[in-house]
């Protein structure tokens, strides 16, 4: 059953700003659930048969699970840290496997293509040697020293630069960015995609953001992270099998694919198959 | 109806529609296929999808003589191998990374694509000239019904009120799905063009209606 | 002129494309329209109570329909926009301006609901848009035989950016635009003018930008 494993996770089911007592009805891996505001003021999930679902919630997003989290909901630190905007970038459905949505937000090869002369541009299309590490201790995919050139790498920086990434994954379906922060060298850019699986084809995605920026108004912020992640919807639509292949033959990678090598590794290691392929099937 | 695709040729499109250093998606029975012209002007039919990461190759871009995919631009000759990988420039692709492709013969204004090893070239359609393409939700069956005639090795001919007499050349796609070639004589004038198009249209309806009507009926 | 934008909208877009390719400044004044609904709110509300942007404000003039803006600033800066003036020509152009706001009904409805949840009847908004689609593919094709490559005549109108954005972007709302072949011309012919900018689900074209690392090892 490609549920199973993925069933005790947390994943995102709505933004806590826009809850009210009314409620929204959405799902998580083919089952209605309905997210509301109770009378106390807390968030609350239920899922079709009126059962109380697990809720926490973090990052601006209300979180819920069918099964049992064993764990707390992953931590970000730098979101706690004074001086960040929190940035709501608000919903955006996809026809697409929620593991796909995940692997194109670890991908950067694609930047000249996709955000072009945004991200990237031609001919600065080289992706250098980066390294790429599954940290057995915190049971998460990490990619660092991860370098681009970008024309105009955040609404905060002036020009072209090239930028610094590290990509973190400590969850199936949710992916961390950190990115060189134009206004305050040394520290991080954070920007994330929490995906919520509805379908194995199917996912709503909520990106969010902690950034250190105090010039930009923030609808601008929201806008430039809702471009670039339009500009991949039409890739993540368009990719033959929907199914992420966690199996080798189907497609091939290269050098510049270790991150998404390392994560297909570590979700078939844990069977978090939903919204997957392997061979035998 | 399928022994007839063995060893033939399937008309996939129009050579008008398909202008040098474009891309369009059609479908054979080999499956979806990106179908290309080169800056020189020749045609290539290739797998629809690029074997890195699926993406459909229709969506890519042409460049001189080689089809580039829009995701991570990889892009491949029209003898179907990898020239290039933008993320390693300095890297020689291996010969493992390929994408299949299929023949192609241009005559008369349209573009066909080999099923099988056709002993022969694509019929000639003398006197004819392509007009247009079109899809209907309908299936070839039904559209032979509401034309009242049958469709033959050369296609459909069709002669409609008030239009010149056409040519349909009808080629199944996904289930219930057809395209449909339309040529004219040869020297129609401009208001006959557009009559032969708006009659295919109203048979178009026709079809519909009727595969609309029947599904309704059927068990 | 100050142009209240969001910029995931196509009726945003048509304006600002408008204004790239006719050379006009625009002062824009990003507004929340998703999450934050901003475009419903008090400050919104009071410049336009219709609830809706784009919203041109060009000292005392505020306008509240994109294809009223689209004609202004082809007045203002370029009025071949607006056609030669010919009476078939005026009315052509006027046919697709009006067309234009059937495919912000059905096209945009479905990709609202498709992609930002809007509430929808999906199925009929899909079969509206297929059906607009088709007598788009239809009015090309027949200008086609006249000779004209845009809508209202051989050279683009305000008609054409008009009705562009939302067939580019009729994919995101599960309409696909693969059986258009004259739609796919026209949309390309549109995407390499010069000024042409793209928005998030318009790639740009790659193949106009000559390749930076020429390809060995063509056929």
């Amino acid at each position: 059953m490609p549920r199973e494993a993925m069933i005790d996770e947390w994943y995102p089911v709505g933004l806590f700003s826009q809850l009210d007592q009314t409620g929204r009805r959405t799902a998580l891996m083919g089952e209605p659930i309905d997210v509301a505001l109770g009378a106390d003021g807390k968030a609350k999930v239920t899922d079709g048969n009126g059962r109380a679902l697990p809720v926490t919630v973090r990052y601006g997003h209300v979180w819920s699970s069918l099964g049992e989290p064993g764990k707390d909901l992953f931590a970000i630190p730098e979101a706690d840290q004074p001086g960040r905007r929190l940035v709501d970038v608000g919903v955006v459905r996809v026809r697409c496997s929620p593991l796909r949505a995940v692997e194109n937000f670890l991908d950067i090869a694609h930047f000249p293509f996709v955000h072009t002369d945004i991200l990237g541009a031609e001919p600065h299309t080289e992706v250098q040697n980066y390294k790429v590490e599954i940290r057995e201790d915190e049971d998460e995919v990490w990619a660092t020293q991860v370098q681009f050139y970008q024309p105009q790498a955040a609404k905060s920086a002036s020009g072209g630069i090239t930028t610094e990434y590290m990509y973190r994954v400590p969850a199936p379906t949710c992916s961390i960015l950190y990115k060189t922060c134009p206004p305050r060298p040394g520290e991080w850019d954070v920007i994330t995609l929490f995906v919520q699986p509805l379908a194995e084809d199917l996912c709503d995605v909520w990106p969010w953001m902690a950034l250190y920026d105090d010039e930009t108004p923030m609808t601008d912020l929201i806008h430039f992270q809702q471009m670039i992640f339009l500009q991949d919807r039409s890739i993540l639509e368009n990719q033959i099998p929907a199914l992420l292949p966690l199996d080798p033959g189907m497609e091939i990678p290269t050098r510049a694919d270790q991150t998404s090598v390392a994560y297909r590794r570590w979700l078939k290691r844990h069977n978090y198959t939903y919204g997957a392929q392997l061979v035998a099937q | 109806m399928l022994s007839d695709l063995m060893d033939s040729w399937i008309p996939v499109a129009l050579s008008q529609d398909l202008p040098a250093a474009t891309v369009m998606p059609v479908l054979a029975p080999a499956g979806p296929l990106a179908l290309w012209r080169s800056r020189s002007g020749r045609a290539t039919a290739s797998a629809d999808r690029c074997p890195h990461r699926g993406m459909r190759l229709s969506h890519g871009f042409v460049r001189g003589e080689a089809l580039s995919c829009i995701y991570h631009g990889w892009s491949y000759s029209q003898a179907g191998t990898c020239l290039r990988i933008p993320a390693h420039p300095g890297l020689a692709p291996p010969e493992t990374i390929r994408v299949a492709t299929h023949p192609v013969a241009e005559a008369g204004g349209i573009i066909w694509v080999a099923v099988g090893e056709p002993a022969a070239e694509p019929p000639r359609l003398d006197g004819l000239v392509p007009l247009r393409s079109l899809t209907a939700e309908a299936e070839l069956s039904t559209i032979e019904a509401a034309a009242g005639a049958t469709a033959g090795p050369d296609g459909l001919v069709w002669q409609a009120p008030n239009a010149p007499a056409v040519r349909l050349l009808l080629v199944p796609q996904r289930a219930g799905e057809t395209l449909i070639h339309v040529l004219v004589p040869d020297g129609c004038a401009t208001s006959e063009r557009i009559a032969a198009s708006r009659a295919v249209e109203s048979l178009r309806r026709t079809a519909e209606e009727r595969q609309r009507k029947g599904s309704r009926h059927a068990a | 002129m100050k142009l209240y934008d969001y910029i995931l909208s196509p009726s945003c877009y048509t304006v600002r494309l408008m204004a790239a390719l006719t050379g006009v400044k625009l002062d824009i004044r990003p507004v929340d329209f998703h999450p934050g609904l901003e475009h419903r709110g008090p400050e919104l509300m009071a410049l336009n109570p219709g609830g809706s942007i784009p919203i041109l404000e060009d000292g005392d003039l505020i306008l509240t329909e994109s294809s009223a803006m689209l004609v202004y600033l082809a007045a203002r800066a370029a009025p071949e926009w607006l056609g030669s003036g010919a009476p078939e020509q005026a009315a052509r152009l006027q046919q697709w301006l009006l067309f234009s706001h059937r495919l912000t009904a059905n096209l945009g409805g479905a990709r609202l609901h498709d992609m930002l949840l809007r509430p929808g009847d999906i199925d009929l908004l899909r079969t509206q848009g297929i059906a607009a689609l088709r007598e788009l593919e239809a009015g090309l094709f027949e200008q086609s035989q006249r000779g004209m490559r845009f809508l209202a005549s051989d050279r683009p109108t305000v008609a054409d950016i008009a009705c562009f954005p939302y067939v580019a972007l009729a994919p995101d709302g599960g309409v696909s635009l693969d059986p258009y072949p004259a739609i796919r011309l026209w949309s390309r012919a549109i995407r390499s003018l010069d000024g042409f900018i793209e928005m998030p689900g318009i790639h740009r074209l790659h193949e106009l930008k000559p390749d930076p690392q020429p390809e060995t090892g063509e056929a």
